[in-house]
């Protein structure tokens, strides 16, 4: 009943078990309703040889039976029930000179397996607000594959919300194609129990005069794993990119796990990249100092985490947004035992 | 009043507290001098609850109840205070909801009513303007980028809000222009009296002639090696710490 899907001896999916997690699971193929009787413009999966990682691209494209297309500003709900297999599919197209807002909510019940594709076109002058939270059962498999291409002054914001499934892959190829392109990506992953997250970020630099920043920062509790895999290739035309990529993970129990990988590759001679990763415990003298104060040592350390988190979370321009994923961060802090 | 008794504590399996005997009345103030290294810092941190010390004998009261089993928070609640020898930088945690949970969280705990925003600020600035400190200060993260002077200024400011009945400073006036001192110094004079305690660790006089104290201890090598009246502190400046340790 499985279908082949990526193993571990894959380089890009070293840290993450896919068929492990599937086998335990019970599924039928299914679908959510929204039908799938246009015809796909671009099925085709991105990468050029070197980043071939498609496989489960090609699995959306051919089982796919929901395909949404998205122009103007939506909130998309994606909820899976138990033993359901769906694949999704988002085409969002943010035409020339539009500004447009995304909301997707990823949640379920039960044991399930998402493999979502989402491919993205911004326009020239074009700006997409894209933000994911993604809260999936504990008892779930998501994989999640994005392929944003981005025109000349195009501006991709993307912000990912992660609080579960038990194991979910959000893989993401972003193409900047032409000039003074501009694409951020932020995220939070808070995992406990023995959960799994793997990020897996692409940027190809193909134009001049583009930028690209990654803020991510996970918050591990429990026997969780986080994986942040986050590559920028910048090609030989694409001068005076400007390219940034953090990860700060925090480790809040000693069985919690964090694997970094960043990687520059980079052929134009005239750029400003650099990335930063760290992995670390909270640290004790403050806490010390905020409970001297009379701060209960629970709250004293969803303070601290909680600003730990603030890199990432200020990235988002929607206040509203913003003060939601705020108060998201706080009650995962609160239900903390 | 608090009471120290035969105080034994340890850190890493080295023992820095060897037995150390304290008791302060209630609106007394005590001094403690004493050599670089000579366990001033770990008598603070231990008072105020810090885990990683091992106490290995000995007790800690507070009127009359036992803190040592109480984690530091508690403490606070109870009405201990330290101000800190290097205060603690908190990036990203502003000074504002710092003081504010802080302050309700010991308010909660002593069952008063927990203070509203504007209530809260009323507070503050009002204790801000009596200590004569600017309230810039607490729009900045907690001890980010503050001077040696700020830093000290702000322990003071904590210690008038919260309303402690304990207070233990741990060379508050290190690092201090006179200015600055004068400050810390009225801070501490205003709050003295009543039934507050005061326990106030330095290396200098200077700090003492602001500060009257009652008595004066001298702490060498893990143990109170003498202690008398504020006349004692003059005479470890003109001597050194040579002939009582
Ligand atoms: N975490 C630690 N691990 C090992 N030794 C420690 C630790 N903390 C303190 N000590 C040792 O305990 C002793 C007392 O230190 P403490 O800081 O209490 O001295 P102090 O009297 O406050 O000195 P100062 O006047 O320099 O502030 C020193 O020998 C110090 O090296
Ligand atoms: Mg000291």
């Amino acid at each position: 009943m499985l279908p082949d899907v990526p193993s571990p001896k894959l380089e890009r999916w070293k840290y993450t078990n896919l068929e492990r997690a599937l086998k335990k699971l019970n599924l039928m193929p299914a679908a959510l309703g929204w039908g799938s009787d246009v015809k796909l413009l671009n099925p085709h999966a991105p990468g050029e040889a070197q980043y071939k990682d498609t496989q489960l691209w090609d699995l959306n494209t051919s089982h796919t039976k929901d395909i949404k297309f998205i122009t103007s500003d939506e909130i998309i709900e994606i909820s899976a029930k138990d033993g359901q297999w769906l694949s999704p599919r988002l085409v969002i197209h943010v035409k020339d000179g539009q500004t447009v807002t995304v909301i997707e909510r990823q949640n379920g019940q039960g044991g399930y397996w998402k493999n979502g594709v989402a491919q993205i076109i911004v326009g020239k002058n074009a700006k997409l607000r894209h933000y994911r939270i993604i809260d999936e059962a504990e008892g779930a498999v998501s994989t999640q594959f994005i392929h944003v291409k981005i025109d000349r002054d195009g501006s991709y914001e993307g912000y990912n919300h992660i609080e579960g499934a038990g194991l979910i892959r959000n893989q993401v190829h972003a193409e900047l194609n032409g000039e003074n392109g501009n694409f951020s990506i932020a995220g939070l992953n808070l995992l406990r129990g023995e959960q799994h997250a793997d990020t897996t970020i692409t940027i190809e630099h193909k134009a001049p005069h583009c930028n690209s920043n990654q803020t991510y920062k996970s918050v591990l509790d429990g026997k969780s794993r986080c994986v942040f895999q986050g590559k920028v290739h910048v090609h030989q035309i694409a001068q005076k990119t400007d390219g940034y990529q953090l990860s700060n993970a925090l480790i809040l129990s000693p069985q919690a796990e964090m694997d970094t990988k960043p990687e520059l590759e980079i052929y134009a001679d005239d750029v400003k990249c650099s990335h930063g990763a760290t992995t670390g415990k909270l640290d004790e003298e403050p806490l010390f100092y905020m409970r001297a104060r009379g701060i209960p040592e629970k709250e004293a350390r969803s303070l601290l985490i909680t600003s730990f988190c603030a890199q990432a979370v200020d990235t988002i321009t929607d206040e509203g947004m913003q003060t939601h994923i705020t108060e998201k961060l706080a009650q995962w802090l609160a239900s903390r035992t | 009043m608090i009471k120290i008794k035969n105080l034994k504590a340890e850190i890493d399996g080295k023992e820095i507290l060897k037995g150390i005997d304290l008791e302060i009345q209630p609106g007394k103030v005590h001094a403690i001098m004493g050599p670089n290294g000579s366990g001033k810092s770990t008598l603070s941190y231990i008072l105020a609850g810090r885990e990683e010390y091992t106490v290995t004998g000995g007790d800690i009261e507070l009127n009359g109840q036992s803190i040592l089993d109480m984690a530091p928070e508690e403490r606070a609640a109870k009405g201990v205070f330290l101000a800190f020898q290097y205060p603690v930088e908190i990036p990203g945690v502003q000074m504002t909801p710092f003081m504010k949970t802080a302050l309700n969280s010991v308010r909660k705990a002593r069952g008063l009513k927990e203070l509203d925003a504007i209530d809260f600020l009323k507070l503050m600035k009002a204790k801000c303007k009596e200590l004569g400190i600017s309230d810039d200060m607490m729009k900045r993260a907690v001890n980010v980028g503050f001077s040696g002077g700020e830093k000290k200024r702000n322990e003071v400011l904590q210690m008038a809000m919260l309303e402690p009945k304990f207070c233990v400073l741990d060379e508050t006036d290190s690092g201090l222009d006179i200015d600055a001192l004068k400050i810390v110094a009225d801070g501490v004079n205003k709050m003295r009296g009543g039934d507050k305690s005061f326990l106030v660790i330095t290396h200098y006089q200077r700090l003492l002639d602001y500060i009257k104290p009652d008595v004066v201890h001298v702490l060498a090598g893990g143990k109170i090696v003498k202690t008398g009246g504020p006349e004692l502190a003059h005479e470890l400046e003109k001597t050194g710490y040579a002939n009582v340790a």
